[in-house]
């Protein structure tokens, strides 16, 4: 043991640590400040009858509706190619557009109600869609002669957007930010859980209790992060599927998760006897990540669930996580895994000099 | 340097005035911002893209950091306290 009294040379920090504070600063800068693509937030009415006028009063989002206003294109789709275009669209401003159509009193399928999908397209802001715009009731009087507005018009010669630039998700909107945040937090917690659980192992095959305080000190972190992920998923919750809490299967299984890791502090605190605490503890701890498995990734699989990744939810695919996004969503993940790990490193150093002390 | 001889934070804003008084003077003004703003409502959450649902998630996350890096330190301060006294 050092003596405090002579001041050694402060040693520099390994490399790797260097490596997690760049990958955060990135992670923080591009998470917040690269914009998102132009899109459609609301358009209202979201009903109407069909065989009638309609004026859609359409609000974008991060739009330039005033660049080049003679040339942004508004479609309704049905399904596929099934689409009629805008008779007219009426810029109001960058905003706030007007896009008038003729909805044909028939259909070319049979429903109580069709839901129309609204697409635009902008020279430099490329194309925007709101899924499910409008809701369309069959007209009373039906007139079959209008059967060909719904091929005459095709969605064509779409413009794309290009560069640096997060795509615009309904009710998710700037949210998406959150992939770097919220995510990282479980990936964080799993793989802290994991190293636990490879130290109770450890343990378990040589005795050595400095293992003990390793594993020890992994779950304390990882509880840190998995509570983190708990809460800002609740606030994110709140504001997309409207409740911080709504039963759905993966929150309740990533809560069964904290709670029996939540038991195996609340085991190590009732044990008096160091050794007694120690193997009971490995133990449980294997027990525990081996039972993580299924929480997080079988059972909410296997039934409807409202998070993505779950329940025929597509995640790490498709537009919620795109090219660009990946650019940011894995240095995110390296950044944060690296982070608890320095914590967990801390804490263990801290615990170990404790006991020898 | 005088050292806190336990770890609680609750028992800390027993002891130590000034850390009570900072510690309500940060309540009462995160209360009147609330207020203020209405911050906690979902018509401003869900304003500007709902952007401050980032800003709430990011919050969190460094504030929880933060506290759990306090908490460490004081752990560490009061080995080293120990070590001295040894």
């Amino acid at each position: 043991m050092q003596n405090p009294s002579q001041p050694t040379k402060p040693s520099s920090i390994a490399l790797w640590k260097w490596a997690a504070i760049i990958i955060l600063v990135y992670v923080f800068i591009a998470g917040w400040f690269v914009p998102l693509k132009p899109g459609i937030i609301e358009a209202s009415p979201d009903r109407t009858i069909a065989g009638d006028q309609l004026i859609l009063a359409v609000k974008g989002y991060n739009s330039h509706f005033m660049k080049d206003p003679d040339q942004i294109r508004a479609w309704m789709r049905l399904k596929g190619d099934t689409v009629i275009k805008a008779l007219h669209v009426e810029v109001v401003d960058d905003r706030h557009l007007r896009a008038s159509f003729y909805i044909p009193s028939v259909f070319p399928i049979k429903q109580d109600a069709y839901p129309l999908t609204l697409i635009l397209d902008h020279p430099t802001d490329g194309s925007s869609v709101l899924p499910n715009a409008v809701f369309v009731t069959p007209a009373a009087v039906e007139d079959p002669a209008e059967m060909g507005l719904w091929t005459r018009d095709k969605i064509d010669h779409i413009h794309k957007l290009e560069g640096f630039r997060y795509p615009f998700r309904n009710i998710l909107a700037e949210t998406i930010r959150n992939t770097y945040f919220h995510v990282p937090m479980w990936f964080t917690m799993i793989i802290l859980f994991g190293i636990s659980a490879w130290y109770s192992l450890k343990y378990y095959r040589q005795g050595l209790i400095i293992d003990d305080n390793i594993s020890t000190a992994f779950v304390k972190v990882g509880l840190v992060f998995g509570m983190l992920g708990l809460v800002t998923g609740m606030l994110w919750a709140k504001n997309t599927w409207n409740a911080y809490w709504s039963w759905d299967v993966k929150q309740n299984m990533s809560a069964i998760a904290l709670l029996i890791y939540s038991a195996l502090m609340v085991l190590r605190s009732s044990i008096e006897d160091d050794m007694q605490k120690a193997r009971l503890s490995a133990g449980y701890n294997m027990f525990a990540f081996v039972l993580l498995i299924p929480l997080l990734f079988i059972i909410p699989r296997m039934t409807d669930s409202l998070h993505p990744g779950n329940g025929g939810n597509p995640a790490m695919g498709g537009e919620d996580l795109d090219n660009t996004m990946r650019m940011v969503f894995y240095p995110a993940v390296i950044g944060w895994v690296l982070l608890g790990i320095w914590i967990s490193q801390l804490v263990y150093r801290v615990d170990i000099l404790k006991r020898n002390q | 340097m005088k050292l806190n001889k336990s770890c609680h934070i609750y028992t800390l804003f027993q002891k130590n005035m000034k850390v009570r008084s900072a510690f309500i003077f940060m309540m009462i003004l995160v209360v009147q911002v609330a207020q203020a703003q209405q911050v906690f409502s979902p018509d401003y959450m869900r304003s500007i893209g709902k952007i401050y649902v980032v800003a709430g998630v990011t919050l969190i996350i460094l504030l929880t950091l933060l506290i759990y890096m306090i908490t460490l330190d004081r752990k560490i301060s009061k080995l080293e306290k120990r070590q001295k006294h040894e």
